[in-house]
């Protein structure tokens, strides 16, 4: 899938540019220089919008407004792309006893600000936030609208001319430094549209920071290399830039997203919904692929920093090249670049609504979920269904009551409907606040005098079904050795399971080692199929989720992999016990698309097989089949390439997304044991990768003790 | 029908072959290679191995059928890869009827047999007759030495590999480099002497050794008591097979260990 018309040697692995400046801003970057900065605290807005009885909309303008002022315009010895934060936090815009009754009965996402969708940047940048101003005018200035409308359109405006007064003053202190190039461009970007490279790069800069200010999190950056390609392509015809000096400021943009990411809310540092959409399809459906999508990831062997996380879109014809290339990355072992396949994607997209142009346009919420940029107030991520404890409940009630397989089979199926539904109840009373900077950035809000919050054209929400393995293999154990070779007796599985195993280390390892497990046997990977099939009906039966949208389920499991198992952070006890695939108490489920990690599974390729039985069709909110393969298997050109093989078998089987890890077992043991040796060691940890050392131990333990493939 | 114990079936082995692969990891070797990374794969019985994760079995029992049946199911993405199915092990020849029989039940996939050689003439004939590569392990060509570090007489390994050379498929001859012990300026030069006289012969393959596998051993209940230097990197000189216009490469990283990552 490579357009004709490519330069030769476009795939080149290695940056061209001299790397000693970058360098050294990459590691003060890493040491944390650029906070010296950073002010206490962010500005109190509180007693004004109390004084002038605001409005919430009004209170999140308002409040954006301050932080914009209180922001201090820093620019760093040599940089080229401004911005560093300097306010540290988001102000509170109630007190806690107004906010109870503001959002009493309604059900918040996470923290409550709208977070994991993508802006349209391409579009936004296209306009320039003047252009943006004058729509928002001319809107308020037409008659119809209510005084709702009106309120949003004038808090879009302050928020535009608060961007703008910040950006004036980066323009003036780097014409007092005597930097006239930089002064020029920030004269003249975000406020009118980029014309070079460097502009466009500056000015996304800006538009994307601004977002966190706002409040919001998991800002995603979409489908990078389509939207700045005709800005590099112009410099390159040209000869405004050559190709080292488009790759050194691509570098430069590249670290300057990993400045503030230590302020960014998260479950853990490093999950902040940084991703990049690289390649795919354009709109009428040819290859999108481009010298920018190479350029990308090589820069990003370059960086080799945790942002942005980058995403590959392919298909079973994508060029074998191409995906060495991207092998490269993931040998570095950071977990990029996670793959979709367009061929499974896409249709599944159409089928759940979405018009064929704007799936073609697909990129992905913070980790995985597939969502339209600009187009798609989408709440991917409304919870987790945890299979092993649907499955784990029919299984104790189902043999108790001395039942058949299939009547477990069914109540397992009972039990999932009513964990989606739950989702489904509680999300109908989602409360999304206003958001009029964020609303700047997407397709239809100035337009139409309505605030992102009120909705897009996609207002589907998600749902993950998690660690599939762990559950099919429970069923599939007592399958086989409960009904079908009757050598374990009901009564007998039961106790094991009450007492986790205590006394019975036999019947343990024969669950462990004997039973039929996911990725190694056709019989565990069709009850894992069936078990996808229940939530996709359970998700089907909801006609509508409240906001005109569907429920679309998913494979992911985000940090479910350990909640589920261990309960979340402040439950007294877990909510499962022991497994009857032979799991104890406590043990971690499987990440995402994952074999059970007990599982003793002869490698990647059955793995591939087994979650190719999915019908991604019907589960279609994203969640990668996740595999560790040795660095080992990366270790020279004839390896690579057979990753790259492996990447298009993926492809061919029709899967829907793949994560690969580089993994070393005893490097990742020692930087248990000597964190300062291995301060830049990062891992894939879900959807995202973070730095080794700044992970929970419980994290670390489970990257650890992933399953390992290879050589 | 036959049975057999195998050690492992693992896929996308990147470095037992052409393209994607599948090995099968027989269990059971004649010999007792001082250096040897797989200490699992020595003993033709299934056993308990005690990792820092509790017990494990380490072998089971399947039929050819099975086995093929395994393979089968993947033949197709094997094939559009380039690639196919290694028989490994330990020695794959100690339970040759059984992977003769495999093979026979394979349909149209590519096989390399990876064999340090020792085995009786016929059953190495009838199965390199079968495959379509064979990768051959030469360590020592000295008799005593070989007898010294792996317990046994090398006088069929170079039978074998005479006879190889006599047949009409293709060989790699790998060499695991052992410092001290099998890189020896002389057993290198006498390596290539042999390498350079047979018909047939695609390269010869340099595998450095690295320190390894001493946990395993006491998993096993076994003792791991290397009379070499590990710390010693070893020596990879092509120049004598150069000398001997023999192709030859030199794999980097841990070939060996790499075939047993520890599951922590
Ligand atoms: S031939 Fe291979 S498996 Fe057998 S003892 Fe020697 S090194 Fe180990």
């Amino acid at each position: 899938m490579l357009a004709t018309e490519l330069a030769p040697g476009f795939l080149t692995r290695t940056c061209s540019f001299s790397t000693a400046r970058l360098d050294s801003m990459r590691n003060r970057i890493r040491d944390g220089a650029h906070r010296i900065y950073r002010s206490a605290e962010s500005p109190d807005v509180l007693p004004e919008c109390e004084a002038e009885g605001l409005g919430w909309p009004r209170r999140v303008a308002r409040a954006f407004r301050r932080v914009c002022e209180a922001e201090t315009p820093v620019v760093l010895p040599g940089e080229r792309i401004l911005f560093t934060r300097t306010t540290p936090g988001i102000p509170p815009l109630y007190r806690d006893g107004e906010w109870k009754t503001l959002t009493g009965g309604s059900t918040l996402h996470e923290l409550g600000p709208i977070s994991n969708i993508c802006a349209d940047w391409g579009f936004v940048l296209g306009q320039g936030l003047l252009e943006r101003r004058r729509v928002a005018m001319e809107t308020a200035s037409r008659p119809g609208h209510d005084e709702r409308a009106l309120e949003f359109l004038a808090c879009a405006i302050e928020t535009i001319d608060a961007v703008l007064a910040l950006v004036d003053r980066y323009a003036e202190t780097a014409r007092k430094m005597g930097l006239t190039g930089l002064a020029a461009i920030l004269e003249k970007v975000p406020g009118r549209p980029p014309e070079t490279f460097h502009e466009a790069l500056q000015a996304l800069r800006i538009l994307h920071a601004m977002v966190w200010l706002e409040g919001h999190y998991h800002v995603g950056l979409g489908r990078f290399d389509q939207y700045m390609w005709p800005y590099l392509e112009g410099d390159l015809e040209s000869g405004r830039i050559t190709l080292a000096g488009a790759e050194e400021l691509l570098a430069e943009f590249f670290i300057s997203l990993n400045k503030d990411s230590d302020l960014y809310p998260g479950v853990q540092q490093g999950d902040n919904g940084q991703t990049i959409m690289l390649g795919g399809v354009r709109h009428d459906g040819s290859p999108a692929v481009n010298e920018l999508t190479a350029m990308a990831i090589r820069v990003a062997l370059y960086t080799n920093m945790i942002d942005p996380k980058i995403n590959l879109r392919i298909s079973a014809d994508t060029d074998l090249s191409l995906l060495g290339l991207a092998g490269e990355l993931t040998r570095n072992g950071l977990g990029f670049p996670q793959y979709s396949n367009d061929e499974v994607v896409i249709p599944a997209l159409v089928k759940h609504g979405y018009d064929l142009e704007d799936a073609r346009d697909y990129t992905v919420a913070a980790c995985w979920e597939f969502i339209i940029p600009g187009k798609g107030m989408e709440v991917v991520n409304t919870g987790a269904v945890s299979l092993p404890l649907a499955a784990d409940k029919a299984i104790r009630q189902g043999l108790s009551a001395d039942v058949g397989f299939e009547a477990i089979l069914g109540r397992a199926a009972d039990n999932i409907r009513e964990r989606v539904f739950e989702l489904a109840d509680k999300y109908r009373r989602l409360l999304l606040p206003p958001a009029p900077y964020y609303s700047v950035l997407m397709e239809g809000c100035l337009e139409n005098g309505r605030d992102l919050s009120r909705g897009l054209k996609y207002n589907n929400f998600g749902l993950h079904a998690a660690a599939s393995a762990n559950a099919a293999d429970a069923l599939a154990a007592v399958k086989r050795f409960v009904f079908d070779e009757r050598s374990v007796t009901a009564d007998e599985l039961l106790e094991a399971l009450d007492g986790n195993f205590e006394n019975h280390e036999s019947l343990r390892r024969r669950l462990t080692e004997d039973a039929p497990k996911v990725g190694n046997d056709e019989e565990a990977d069709q009850l894992m199929v069936r078990l996808f099939e229940f939530v996709a009906e359970a998700c089907e039966a909801i006609e509508d989720n409240g906001r005109g949208g569907k429920m679309r389920p998913g494979t992911g499991s985000a940090m479910y992999y350990i909640w589920l198992a261990r309960g979340e952070p402040g439950d007294a006890a877990p909510p499962i016990g022991a497994t009857a695939e032979g799991r104890k108490r406590g043990e971690f489920f499987s990440a995402n698309l994952a074999p059970s990690p007990n599982a003793a599974i002869r490698g990647p390729i059955g793995v591939l097989q087994a979650f190719s039985r999915i019908d991604y069709g019907r589960i279609c909110n994203g969640g990668p089949i996740t595999m560790e393969l040795s660095d080992l298997s990366f270790r020279d050109e004839d390896s690579i390439a057979k990753c790259a093989l492996l990447v298009r078998t993926f492809a061919q089987l029709g899967c829907q997304q793949l994560q690969l890890n580089a993994l070393n077992a005893e490097t990742l043991l020692d930087a248990k044991r000597h964190p300062e040796l291995h301060r830049n060691l990062i891992v894939r940890v879900w959807g995202w990768s973070g730095y080794f050392c700044e992970l929970a131990p419980e994290y670390q333990d489970h990257v650890v003790a992933r399953q390992l493939y290879g050589l | 029908m036959t049975s057999g114990v195998i050690h492992e079936i693992r896929e996308f082995t990147t470095h037992d072959g052409p393209g994607v692969r599948t090995t099968v990891f027989l269990k059971g070797c004649p010999l007792r290679c001082a250096w040897c990374h797989n200490p699992e794969g020595l003993s033709p019985e299934p056993q308990t191995m005690r990792t820092a994760r509790g017990e494990r079995t380490v072998g089971r029992r399947y039929t050819a059928e099975q086995v093929a049946a395994i393979l089968n199911r993947q033949a197709a993405i094997l094939r559009s890869n380039g690639g196919g199915v290694t028989f490994s092990g330990g020695e794959p020849l100690l339970q040759a009827p059984f992977v003769e029989d495999i093979i026979g039940r394979l349909s149209n996939v590519h096989v390399v047999l990876d064999t340090s050689g020792y085995a009786t003439e016929s059953r190495f004939r009838r199965v390199a007759g079968m495959s379509q590569l064979v990768y051959f392990d030469l360590k020592l060509v000295d008799r005593e030495a070989h007898i010294r570090y792996t317990g046994a007489d090398n006088a069929p390994i170079l039978a074998n590999l005479r006879a190889l050379s006599s047949m009409d498929v293709p060989f790699v001859i790998r060499v695991p480099l052992v410092p001290g012990v099998t890189d020896t300026g002389a057993n290198l030069r006498a390596i290539a002497g042999i390498a350079g006289s047979l018909a047939g012969l695609v390269r010869v393959d340099l595998l450095p050794y690295h320190r390894a596998a001493g946990g395993k051993y006491a998993g096993l209940g076994m003792e791991f008591l290397p009379s070499w230097n590990e710390a010693q990197p070893a020596n990879a000189d092509v120049e004598p097979f150069l000398a001997a216009a023999v192709p030859v490469s030199v794999a980097s990283g841990d070939i060996r260990l790499a075939r047993e990552p520890e599951r922590i």
